[in-house]
């Protein structure tokens, strides 16, 4: 564990108490992380200000039910601000075509890929990542840090939305098989 | 623990990639307050890809974002911290099976839950009750404090007693209101069945690590 999650750790903790002061470090600290995050993910300043005001909010509110053993303290507080910036992107844009083009699941079969990537020692996400296909990583990639839905990813590799979806939870089970279950 | 199928696995992927439409959002949303398997699949997604969101820069949020934040978190009354602990704060009588339910009632459902012990320490006149809640998992013990604090120039002080060996002090307590504590690791194995004790100390806690001031209040610690 770095230094500075420890410390975040230390804050979060006194933040739990109610901890005025902890918070406002905690900000200080990790505020400028999260609004990169917010602002990756939404593309909209005005709205991502208003998702970090949302993330703090519920960070003080919530800070208690941090578990340290499941997450580093960085990692907890990037996942609160990606679920709630990922809501309202979801919120926003409805597509009502995509749900119900996707709601038939393709259902998933082991594949050589996710073979060869269990065989491997990789453990580390880029490592795992460096194993997929270059176009799935970049999926995986696109999804998770510019928030991108199936819907944009499929327009974005020309291929038909459950396809689309197909591949990406294929690959997903190969990730997964390739980090473990630590 | 049983193991996910892989549609699970990759649904819950899916959720954590966050490129579910909303409707299949929000259905995993609930499958993850009420199916534990499945939670702990998440938090694994959600550990596992987190390191992709180091390529992301920090942004200096403009100064207006926090004034707002202070006015919408802090401006406001308290929440109510989760019921477990405003009723532990008030509790000196409680029978373990009623304070087993509010637990699994009132708390959010956490994967890395463990065994927890309880000990409810009131003073023999009722005025000092702390309550201290051990998670076996996390070896975290956490003690709220309420009634009456101690004397200006004096603190309490928690002592773990276990068998016939020396009271082991684990701290000094807040004034009031609630901490947490970490249980050293040559601690936790003697902590079930064992005693918690507060006495009265000057200021910052026994200066030889060895209680001097009266014995206030002391109570088992209880599976629950």
């Amino acid at each position: 564990m770095t230094a500075q999650s420890t410390d975040l750790g230390a804050l979060l903790a006194r933040t739990a108490l109610r901890d005025r002061a902890a918070f406002s470090a905690l900000y200080s600290a990790h505020g400028a992380k999260l609004f990169g995050i917010c602002l990756r993910l939404l593309q909209d300043r005005a709205e991502a200000e208003d998702a970090l005001q949302d993330v703090f909010v519920k960070v003080w509110m919530n800070a208690d039910r941090y578990v340290p053993e499941v997450a580093s303290p960085a990692a907890w507080l990037n996942t609160v601000a990606r679920n709630l910036c990922i809501d309202r992107l979801r919120a926003r844009k409805t597509g009502g075509v995509e749900a119900e083009v996707l709601e038939a699941l393709p259902s998933l079969e082991p594949t050589p890929e996710a073979e060869a990537i269990r065989a491997s020692d990789g453990r580390r996400i880029e490592d795992c990542m460096g194993k997929l296909e270059g176009v799935r990583a970049e999926a995986v990639r696109r999804a998770y840090v510019e928030g991108e839905s199936y819907l944009e990813l499929a327009e974005r590799f020309e291929v038909p939305l459950n396809t689309m979806r197909s591949w990406l939870r294929r690959s997903l089970i190969s990730l997964r098989e390739c980090l473990g279950d630590a | 623990m049983r193991d996910l199928p892989p549609d699970d696995i990759a649904l819950a992927g899916e959720y954590v990639l966050g490129t579910l439409p909303l409707s299949e959002r929000q259905a995993v949303t609930r499958r993850i307050a009420s199916d534990a398997d499945f939670a702990r699949e998440v938090a694994r997604w959600e550990a596992h890809l987190d390191p992709l969101a180091e390529e992301v820069m920090p942004v200096s949020p403009p100064r207006r974002v926090w004034a707002e934040i202070e006015a919408r978190a802090l401006g406001v009354p308290e929440r109510a911290p989760s019921g477990l602990w405003r009723w532990l704060a008030g509790a000196s009588a409680i029978s373990a099976a009623f304070l087993g339910a509010i637990l699994w009632l009132g708390e959010p459902l956490m994967p890395a839950q463990g065994r927890m012990w309880v000990s409810d320490m009131v003073s023999e006149d009722g005025a000092v009750r702390l309550a201290a809640l051990y998670n076996e998992k996390t070896g975290e013990m956490r003690v709220s404090m309420g009634g009456a604090a101690p004397a200006p120039e004096r603190d309490f002080e928690l002592w773990l007693i276990a068998g016939d060996a020396a009271p082991v002090s684990l701290g000094v307590m807040p004034r009031r209101g609630q901490a947490a504590m970490p249980i050293p690791a040559d601690l936790r194995q003697v902590i079930a069945n064992a005693t918690l004790a507060i006495t009265e100390e000057p200021r910052g806690g026994a200066p030889a690590g060895v209680a001097t001031g009266p014995l206030v209040a002391k109570a088992e610690l209880r599976r629950i």
